[in-house]
């Protein structure tokens, strides 16, 4: 009995004071090919689907899809029951399968395998050139069970793999292949700089970690005594990432804004031109300008294409008390719109600057507060704009990160203002700030993320069953993070087993 | 000077039978003849030469096996205890190609246990404790018993070669000569067709107890110091490996009260699939130990450190079995646990596991004392370390043959291995290719995705190692599929069929175990009742809101975690009950559907690996010729020879187009082969 509680105190402290000796060695292995190269080869067949034609803005885009699931994918997206014979173009309309939203009008190309460019089933949309209609088909194709996003290579090495290409096509391939790994992997590199990045690290440590765990659990647990307790806590670390991806997922609904447009709201207190912007940045008299305050009382919502990315813009009435029936409605239409906002902008004038010493962002809070916005302000991208800078001349200043000076009157620092408000809404898109098109490692960042998060809940509900499958999942999950950030491989998890416990007998 | 082993005192001049053992001539007539010439010579008697010795010679060859030593043969040099887990796995491996160990292990065991229950069956570890004695007893009598098998008692000085044909030179550029028999330490020479070295330890073998080094392979055995040269003469790339063993104890002198005891498993679970149980009821089993060091223990490393030479060096000890003065040098806990393990049943010695130590004899006296229960504790045999060399394992190929000197195969530790499971693994495979080449028969190698045999082999030939390599379930990829449940259904067709390495007997009793198995399967899957019939007919509670749901007894067992429920709901078959055999099937039936679920996704994984499999990389490839590879990508591949491409994404460094420019060079050498044949 006593030796029982000793064994127990010391597999306890031996937790204890093995889980403090540091964590993982994550640069320590990982050159930087290597999530590339695991990605390129060792994935499951599967469907696979990618956006195949150049980059940059075109006319039409082509969307290849390849696999044993493609007429599933054709049917899902063309809501056609019955598809036409193979070899045969026909034109459909494209449909999310998940929001019923309509995409687009596109040319279908149909090939049955083997006689198709990989061997396998395979169909090509030609759809519209515009970046966001390619991101919003290539999200509905993600959304279809059993497709996953073409890693670099896939169709190519397909192709190869089903004896479908000549040598110099193979050559050629091969360093486009080369252009596009390298390339995505500066991009991936460029993307990962930042709080993205510190985050999908953040998990992805934590997930090594309790593998780890787990891997030392089974391998070693039983003869080197190293206790429940491990288990206990991989569980409960595992529930905690998994909430936090889902959380995460949950937060950018930027596939919805892909197709519904991103909703911008233009507020401020009456009379600082909030309708003369929105005429500027529509380039039409969508809204009526007067000089009297007050003149737009309902909601103005005009929609867009901002750099082929679909907008919904929303000019409110200025937001002050009113005894007007009207002006008060109008106004508490704005509140509304300021609420279903993901982008304010909010305008101020420059005059309203003059008689205040105290800093932009502190008059901004006190109008914001004294309007009662600051709850709704939370959490949103903001962009402040200070106007009719004509008028006052010295309160102009240096621009901020979202603070902007300009007049509306003759156009001074517009161009900047409409630079980089075109910028916030390629973000909130979920468009990367490189290049003009919207990103496919964006696209399969979330598509990573979300099975991700799906494998985790399979390891949570498995833990209890079989621990061997729970791992599998983790591990399944691990890699599709692995995908985002790089590459994992075992020898990493006997690391982190080495460094955290005592094994050896 | 050669002696039968098995009549000492007849020594033989020649090497021949010796004239009063029938069985030495089992295989009369020609092989009399011609008796210094052999299809294969294994060098070693240890656990990679007698699996090889065997293998080879069931593949169908005339087979000699030399050790320096005939009574070392089946020697366990360090701990007394086969399996363990990812280890276990490679024994039922080994025994589904009717390899030896296993079935040796299930007659000369002392205690029968199988690790990991807790954690699925995927990862069940069977292991026992092995008594020493019956375990080289009964090894011995399988070799001195095996047809084809000639055992020849001599050092082994020096390999014969010689130079190579002008084909060869152009199929493998890094040839240099072939490997065609050895010279004997008295002069003799054999010949043979393939040569195996399983020489483990004893490449300039040194054993370091303190300050103390002495030349040896193990404690007692001298090592082989002119081989070691001729290897090196040859040019192979040889590193540096140390590993060390832990002191006996005399049994007499340790208090057990106190100590947790362990027993036996009831019923002990047998390795070899041939068997239905193991030679000894669990009632009559020994049982093991665990307890606890005291505090003073750190005090007492640290003083003796600056007399503890392998500590200080640094040598490249494994991090999994490291002494325990590197624990207290790593991780400073309190206390650490000890195994106290029988070292058989006639021995009056203990096995101290968890407690390698290389400090001086003087400091293990006082170190031992500081262990629970072991305050009298008399020292029979010190602790200590070896340092050996080993080669680089990225010189041989996947079937175990140098690249350097073909028709020469290295198997077991002295590839950068550690355990016995791994040497026997290693052995079966060379003994098997050997034999093959010798015959000219087609390779037989173990794909990753088929066993942790592929596994172990894959690891070493294209990543190498810079420690002791050491299997470990997580070291596979497709843990779910390769079982120790299933290892017959993996590879014992295979073996029959590809390797030759299984009897027709085996075959045969196979063939009739899976297709119960696979009867029973279907016959599960098809009895489709409501999950309150089920629940009911296994004894559970009826559920609160009775459920319509009908799933198949085969789904219903997959998340069935009682194993008597699971046999109640199995006695409702009475088809499937087979007398004598009911638990162990009864078992993989609920293994089966355990993983049923996952192994579709694993399977997807599995062909996509083999996709790349089947894309080889010919052996003489001229990596330096690829000039649209970095020149780093070059030399990495050139160092790492991967067989195929699937090896080649493996390697560190090489990138997805480095992968298309070398499948791209493949075909256009391929075409070009096939339009030179037209």
């Amino acid at each position: 009995m006593n030796c029982c509680v000793r064994l127990l105190s010391n597999a306890l402290t031996l937790q204890k004071s093995c889980s403090c000796t540091g964590i993982i060695g994550l640069k320590k292995r990982a050159p930087p090919y290597r999530g590339i190269i695991r990605n390129y080869t060792a994935t499951q067949l599967g469907t696979i689907f990618a956006h195949s034609s150049g980059f940059g803005k075109c006319g039409v885009a082509v969307i290849r899809v390849s696999g044993e699931k493609t007429k599933q994918a054709m049917s899902a997206i063309t809501k056609k029951k019955k598809l036409p014979n193979a070899k045969r173009v026909f034109v459909s309309r494209l449909w999310h399968p998940k929001s019923n939203s309509m995409l687009d009008r596109a040319v279908v190309f149909w090939f049955a395998a083997p006689s198709s460019f990989t061997g396998e089933d395979m169909c090509e949309f030609q759809v519209h050139g515009g970046p966001a209609v390619i991101a919003s088909v290539l999200d509905a194709l993600s959304s279809i069970e059993g497709l996953r996003p073409a890693e670099a290579g896939d169709f190519t090495k397909r192709a190869f793999l089903n004896d479908k290409l000549d040598l110099t096509e193979v050559e050629g391939l091969g360093d486009l292949i080369h252009a596009e790994t390298e390339g995505q992997r500066r991009q991936a590199v460029h993307q990962m700089e930042g709080s993205l990045s510190s985050l999908y690290q953040t998990w992805t440590k934590q997930i090594l970690k309790s593998m780890a765990h787990c891997e030392a659990f089974i391998d070693f647990g039983e003869d080197q005594h190293l206790g429940d307790q491990v288990l206990t806590n991989v569980v409960t670390e595992v529930k905690d990432v998994q909430l936090k991806i889902e959380t995460h997922l949950q937060d950018s609904h930027r596939g919805e804004r892909l197709r519904n447009g991103v909703r911008v709201c233009i507020a401020g207190l009456p009379n600082v031109g909030k309708s003369t912007l929105l005429n500027l940045i529509t380039q039409r008299q969508a809204a009526i300008v007067s000089p009297i305050a007050g003149t737009t009382r309902d909601v103005i919502e005009t929609a867009l294409d901002i750099d082929g990315f679909p907008v919904l813009m929303s000019d409110t009435a200025g937001l002050r008390q009113s005894e007007d029936i009207i002006e008060k409605e109008g106004v508490s239409r704005a509140f509304k719109k300021i609420k279903e906002a993901d982008l304010i902008v909010f305008l101020l004038c420059a005059d309203s600057l003059k008689s205040s010493s105290k800093d932009v962002g502190q008059l901004i809070e006190k109008q914001a507060k004294e309007l009662g916005l600051l709850k709704d302000f939370y959490g949103k991208q903001l962009l402040y704009v200070v106007n009719k800078i004509d008028l006052n001349m010295d309160t102009a200043q240096e621009n901020s990160d979202n603070t902007f000076y300009v007049s509306c009157k003759n156009m001074d620092g517009m161009s900047s203002f409409l630079k980089h408000f075109s910028t916030c809404i390629k973000d909130l898109c979920g468009a990367t700030s490189i290049g003009s098109i919207p990103s496919i490692t964006q696209q399969r960042h979330r598509k990573h993320l979300a099975d991700c998060a799906q494998f985790l809940q399979q390891a949570i509900d498995n833990f209890d069953l079989d621990i061997v499958i729970a791992a599998e999942y983790m591990r399944m999950a691990l890699h599709e993070l692995g995908k985002i950030s790089g590459k994992v491989d075992a020898e990493q998890i006997l690391d982190v087993i080495f460094q955290d416990f005592c094994i050896g007998k | 000077m050669i002696i039968c082993t098995l009549h000492k005192g007849h020594l033989i001049k020649t090497i021949t039978h010796c004239a009063k053992c029938a069985l030495h001539q089992s295989s009369k007539g020609r092989d009399q003849g011609d008796n210094k010439k052999f299809d294969v010579i294994v060098v070693g008697g240890g656990h990679a030469g007698c699996e090889a010795a065997a293998a080879s010679a069931r593949v169908g060859c005339k087979t000699a096996l030399i050790t320096h030593k005939t009574s070392t043969i089946g020697e366990m040099s360090c701990n007394p205890s086969f399996g363990g887990i990812g280890k276990g796995h490679l024994m039922r491996e080994i025994d589904a190609l009717d390899g030896i160990c296993a079935r040796i292990c299930d007659i000369s065991g002392t205690h029968y246990k199988v690790l990991n229950q807790s954690s699925g069956p995927a990862v069940w570890g069977l292991r026992a404790q092995i008594d020493r004695n019956l375990y080289k007893k009964h090894m011995q009598d399988e070799m001195f018993h095996t047809p084809k098998l000639h055992i020849v008692e001599c050092s082994v000085e020096d390999l014969l070669t010689e130079d190579l044909n002008a084909q060869l030179t152009e199929t493998n550029p890094d040839a240099k000569c072939r490997c065609t028999g050895v010279l004997l330490e008295d002069g003799s020479t054999i010949k043979a067709k393939s040569v195996i070295l399983t020489t483990g330890t004893f490449l300039h073998g040194q054993i370091c107890i303190g300050l103390n080094t002495s030349s040896a392979g193990r404690m007692g055995d001298k090592p082989s110091i002119g081989l070691a040269k001729t290897i090196k003469d040859l040019g192979f790339t040889i590193g540096r490996m140390k590993t060390g063993t832990p002191p006996r104890i005399y049994k007499r002198s340790v208090r057990f009260k106190g100590m947790t005891e362990h027993f036996a498993d009831n019923p002990s679970h047998p390795f070899s699939f041939e068997n239905n149980k193991v030679w000894i009821a669990p009632k009559d089993q020994l049982t093991c130990h665990t307890t606890l060091t005291k505090p003073g223990l750190k005090k007492v490393v640290l003083d003796s450190l600056h007399l503890n030479k392998l500590v200080v060096e640094e040598a490249n000890g494994p991090r999994y079995c490291p002494s325990i003065e590197s624990k207290i040098l790593r991780f400073n806990q309190d206390a650490y646990h000890c195994w106290l393990e029988p070292e058989g049943f006639d021995s009056d010695q203990l096995y101290l596991q968890g407690f390698n130590c290389t400090m001086p004899l003087e400091y293990q006296e006082q170190a031992v004392k500081l262990i629970d229960g072991l305050e009298n504790a008399e020292i029979a045999q010190p602790g200590y370390g070896v340092e050996y060399d080993y080669m680089d394992p990225r010189q041989i190929n996947q079937t175990l043959e140098t690249y350097k000197v073909p028709g020469l195969y290295f198997a077991g530790q002295i590839n950068g291995t550690t355990g016995y499971e791994e040497a026997a693994a290693q052995g079966l495979i060379a003994g098997v290719n050997a034999a093959r080449r010798a015959k000219s028969l087609n390779n037989f190698v173990v794909r990753r995705s088929e066993g942790y045999i592929g596994v172990l082999i894959d690891d070493l030939t294209t990543l190498g190692t810079n420690e002791p390599y050491r299997m470990f379930t997580s070291r596979s990829e497709f843990r779910m599929t390769l079982r120790p449940d299933n290892a017959d259904q993996r590879l014992t067709l295979r073996g029959y069929n590809d390797a030759g390495c299984v009897s027709n007997g085996r075959m045969i009793n196979t063939e009739k175990r899976l297709k119960v198995l696979e009867k029973s399967i279907l016959e599960l899957k098809a009895a489709t009742k409501s999950v309150s019939y089920w629940r009911k007919l296994s004894g559970m509670e009826a559920l609160k809101a009775p459920s319509s749901t009908t799933v198949s007894a085969f789904h219903f067992l997959a998340r069935l975690r009682d194993k008597e429920a699971a046999k109640r709901i199995l006695r409702g078959f009475p088809q499937l009950t087979i007398a004598d055999c009911d638990h162990w099937l009864f078992q993989r039936i609920q293994v089966e559907s355990l993983y049923a679920v996952m192994l579709n996704t694993q399977r997807s994984q599995i062909e996509a690996l083999q996709k790349e499999e089947n894309l080889l990389i010919p052996d003489n490839i001229d990596y330096s010729g690829l000039e649209s590879l970095k020149l780093e990508v070059r030399e990495k591949l050139a160092k790492a020879r991967p067989l195929n491409i699937a090896a080649a994404t493996r390697v560190q460094g090489v990138t997805p187009s480095a992968l298309v420019h070398l499948i791209y060079h493949i075909k256009t050498l391929q075409n070009k082969r096939n339009s030179t044949l037209l």
